[in-house]
């Protein structure tokens, strides 16, 4: 009876053993009616856009979307740990830096697509490792009990504003990219006294950019430098602040641009799918969408129509930078910034 | 303790087998990936490397983070001890009205994720909350400053770990003699009886609940990250998340490692005999307490904890989420990661039931000599924060030929199995220690081999303890943020994770409904199946 039980178990135990292996060996079959997407853009405006793709091409969508407090790289990090076993076909970034880094690391894959010919050179590529739509600009949000408003990002080193300003925490998210991008354009002294000068002229740091957001809209500070898509939604929701695009003068260095970013990932399980999404996200269609959505981004497709209270790539006057350049910086100046924020 | 040294070895071989093999399963699912990810921490282009724990230290910042971890797991200790021990000793042994529905009540925030309390207060306390609408700016901003700290992080967790001092002592009660009390009472008053009698008996028990908060306070990752407030297993999290710093995150989680296997080292020591000594009290007449003109004060202090701490956080998420198109659009946007979360806690729960069934059994018989290191692990899993061991997890399984279980929901299950294993198997050891082992060895008298004595002896003689682990389980598993957030697989995230993932600039009254839906979801079959158990048991009784 025993003996009967022992050899009942050990038959249990090869079929679970002979089940589990076919199982592995099945998931390699690639399949073109599904891909798998991995997203740092919120979930809340990414959702939308990835369940219309669906819709519209019978392509199941199985995304993994990044958290707050992940600081958006979450996902990025998965990529990485990935590297050898890759399970995404796409990263969606919501930034440009993030796609360089994996494009330095041999993660990503080149691809052009045809529907992102009249995106601007300057948010792309040039290689095809990523390509950029739908972007947000850094601007500056300003308390509207404010009257004389400041216009520039030196206002922060302006006694003026002495302990008037926030900024939000530069080790993570559009804040690092954009001090990576000031250590470019004005090469490294002249970056290091800038931020020194912020913190001398008693700035205060936030965890993020919708919490500088909420401290102005709230009136505890004056201004912020934050992400547009911020400054919509608090204007949308009726608070009082308002939207200044920074440095838009003729000598000045122009507002930052930070595009979304298609990455199809090197060795994807579903490389037709993968290529299928990327070119959907790189459609005029969803840079519409997302112009109309509550992140209020702007496109970089020419003609794409927009709310009023979205601007056009074209009449901004945008900074000037090379993104592969910047996160090369940005891992350069990440001691720095540490010590800035006193970490 | 069950006789086992006459069992013909032919009895034993099946036994030993099936009890290795689950022991074996431990190992790989909880102790490996453990193991694999020290071994990537140390090892850094083929060479061993402490660079990572001697940053971490040097920066001092490990020495802010541990001073908030510490801080953060005593103040919500003493709290929840201060007041679940009196509250424990009101709701179980006096005559105050209302005790079940009370005592039911103050356990609903355990059975529910402790971050959506932590949403919950944050809609009533936050910048734009609902009771900034009716105060001045400044004050508004004060409380929102307070509750992004640790005062609000001991305020959420308070809340939430409250049950396990309350539940331990009115546990603890049941087991002493009430002929110590009433020979007491003949020369003082209850007061007196509580505090030199009753108090000190229960005691062992107390700082049982008291280890587990604090053990639990110190490897909460979801609490302090929504509350912004820098603790341990969030810099592991985000060493890992935001900066991948395999190393850093390791060494983070190291100093929880080593404070989780102090605390269990002492408490092996110096409490295990005196808490396995808790046995229920022989019948005898229960003493109740007569509270007599202090009742309604009593009741009063009650009603108002009880409003303060379960009632309003429900109700904010009520008001905040009122309109049905709200949850039309939550049950639309995650009704598939509902559906999802019910399914793998289903999964989880059974699993756990048989596994914690078949280590609780090798650990209450002592059937395999390292039975010690069955139990010490299950609990060092479950005591260890969830990032660490989903980080663990994906260092192990994260391979091409593992793709089954790495890129399946297998490795959510993995996780589950991993850090709740202790639950089950503890509470088959408490219903095991009631059974008469001359029951099975009746059995096994007669010629009954060991499988169809489990089957047809143990297992439903453990029944109730079976229903109640499979319960505990099904409603950690479903609560789980931890472990799914750090090792789910695209497309099959579970409820908590899509709530979290969602409230990166989500609209807060879908927040909102989202975190109501998450609740029905835990407590809705919990009270279906209390109440099918409920009406068995009066079936039986006639």
């Amino acid at each position: 009876m025993e003996r009967a039980h022992m050899k009942r178990g050990m038959a249990i135990l090869t079929m679970f053993i002979v089940l589990v292996g076919y199982l592995g060996c099945r998931r390699k079959a690639r399949r073109s009616d599904v891909v798998t997407v991995y997203v740092s853009e919120d979930e809340v405006f990414s959702e939308p856009i990835l369940r219309d793709f669906e819709r519209e091409t019978g392509i199941k969508v199985n995304a993994m979307y990044d958290t707050e407090e992940a600081k958006s790289t979450g996902v990025m990090n998965r990529l990485i740990a990935e590297k050898d076993n890759p399970q995404a076909d796409v990263y969606w970034a919501n930034e440009p830096i993030r796609a360089e880094i994996l494009k330095q690391k041999g993660i990503s894959a080149p691809y052009f697509s045809p529907n992102a010919e009249d995106i601007p050179a300057a948010f792309k590529d040039p290689e095809g490792y990523w390509t950029g739509f739908s972007a947000r600009a850094r601007v500056l949000i300003v308390s509207n009990k404010v009257s004389d408003k400041p216009r520039s990002i030196l206002a922060y080193t302006d006694p003026r504003w002495r302990g008037r300003a926030v900024i939000a925490n530069p080790l993570f998210g559009t804040t690092t990219v954009q001090m990576a991008a000031l250590f470019i354009l004005w090469g490294d002294d002249r970056a290091t006294a800038f931020m020194m000068a912020m913190k001398k002229n008693g700035v205060s740091m936030s965890t993020s950019n919708g919490e500088s957001a909420d401290l102005v809209a709230s009136g505890q500070f004056d201004f912020s430098l934050v992400d547009s898509d911020d400054v919509v939604s608090r204007l949308r929701q009726g608070r009082a602040v308002d939207m200044i695009y920074p440095d838009q003068g003729e000598d000045d260095i122009g507002c930052l641009i930070v595009p979304n970013a298609a990455v199809l990932i090197k060795g994807a399980p579903h490389p037709e799918a993968a290529r299928r999404l990327i070119d959907a996200l790189l459609s005029k269609a969803t840079e519409r969408k997302l112009a109309f959505a509550d992140c209020a981004q702007i496109p970089l497709h020419p003609g794409v129509e927009t709310p009023p209270d979205v601007m056009r790539i074209d009449e901004l006057r945008v900074m000037t930078v090379n993104y592969a350049d910047v996160a090369r910086k940005m891992m350069e100046i990440q001691p720095f910034l540490k010590r800035w924020a006193g970490l | 303790m069950f006789v086992t040294a006459w069992a013909p070895d032919k009895h034993l071989m099946t036994r030993r087998f099936v009890l290795t093999s689950v022991a074996i399963l431990l190992v790989v699912i909880g102790l490996l990936p453990i193991l694999a990810m020290l071994a990537r921490s140390v090892v850094v282009d083929g060479h061993l490397s402490l660079a990572s724990c001697r940053g971490l230290f040097a920066s001092g910042r490990a020495w802010v983070l541990m001073k908030h971890s510490l801080a953060l797991s005593a103040l919500t200790t003493l709290l929840t001890t201060a007041i679940g021990l009196p509250l424990g000793v009101l709701l179980a042994k006096t005559d105050v009205p209302f005790r079940r529905l009370f005592a039911m009540l103050f356990t609903i925030p355990l059975l529910v994720p402790p971050y959506i309390t932590a949403v919950s207060w944050f809609d009533l306390l936050g910048r734009n909350g609902l009771l900034a609408r009716y105060l001045s700016p400044s004050l508004a901003g004060t409380l929102s400053t307070w509750l992004f700290g640790l005062p609000g992080c001991v305020l959420v967790l308070f809340s939430t770990f409250l049950p396990i001092v309350m539940l331990l002592t009115m546990i603890s009660l049941k087991t002493v003699n009430p002929r110590l009390e009433q020979a007491g009472r003949l020369v003082a008053g209850w007061f007196a009886v509580l505090k030199g009698i009753t108090i000190p008996l229960i005691f062992p028990g107390v700082l049982l609940a008291a280890m587990l908060v604090f053990l639990l306070t110190l490897g909460e990752f979801g609490v302090p990250a929504f509350l912004r407030y820098d603790v341990f297993p969030v810099e592991s999290f985000t060493q890992f998340s935001a900066f991948y710093n395999f190393g850093a995150a390791t060494a983070a989680a190291l100093p929880l490692a080593v404070i989780t296997f102090l605390i269990l080292a002492a408490e092996r020591f110096f409490l295990r005999k005196k808490t396995d000594q808790l046995q229920p009290a022989p019948d005898g007449e229960w003493s109740l307490i007569e509270l007599g003109s202090l009742r309604g004060a009593l009741f009063a202090l009650v009603s108002l904890l009880c409003l303060t701490i379960v009632i309003v956080p429900v109700l904010v998420l009520l008001l905040q989420s009122a309109a049905l198109s709200t949850y039309v659009e939550a049950l639309n946007r995650a009704g598939d990661s509902l559906l999802r979360s019910v399914v793998y806690a289903f999964i989880g729960a059974t699993l756990l039931t048989l596994v914690g069934f078949l280590s609780g059994y090798a650990i209450h018989i002592r059937a395999l000599s390292f039975w010690r290191s069955i139990d010490a692990l299950t609990i060092f899993l479950f005591a260890l924060p969830s990032t660490v061991t989903g980080i663990g997890l994906i260092s192990l399984w994260n391979r091409p030929w593992t793709g089954f279980i790495y890129a399946t929901p297998a490795i959510i299950i993995l996780g589950y199995l991993a850090k709740y294993t202790a639950l089950t198997s503890r509470i088959t050891i408490s219903m095991l220690t009631r059974i008469p082992p001359s029951m099975e060895e009746a059995a096994q008298i007669v010629g009954a081999g060991w499988v169809r004595r489990m089957g047809m002896i143990v297992a439903p003689l453990a029944k109730h303890g079976l229903i109640a682990g499979w319960l505990v389980g099904y409603i950690f598993c479903l609560r789980d943020m931890g472990i799914t957030m750090m090792v789910y697989p695209a497309g099959r995230e579970t409820l908590p994770v899509r709530i979290f993932t969602l409230m990166a600039n989500g609209p807060p009254q879908l927040i909102a409904a989202l975190c109501v839906v998450m609740i029905a979801a835990t407590l809705l079959p919990l009270g279906i199946l209390w109440a099918t158990f409920e009406t068995a048991m009066r079936g039986s009784d006639r």
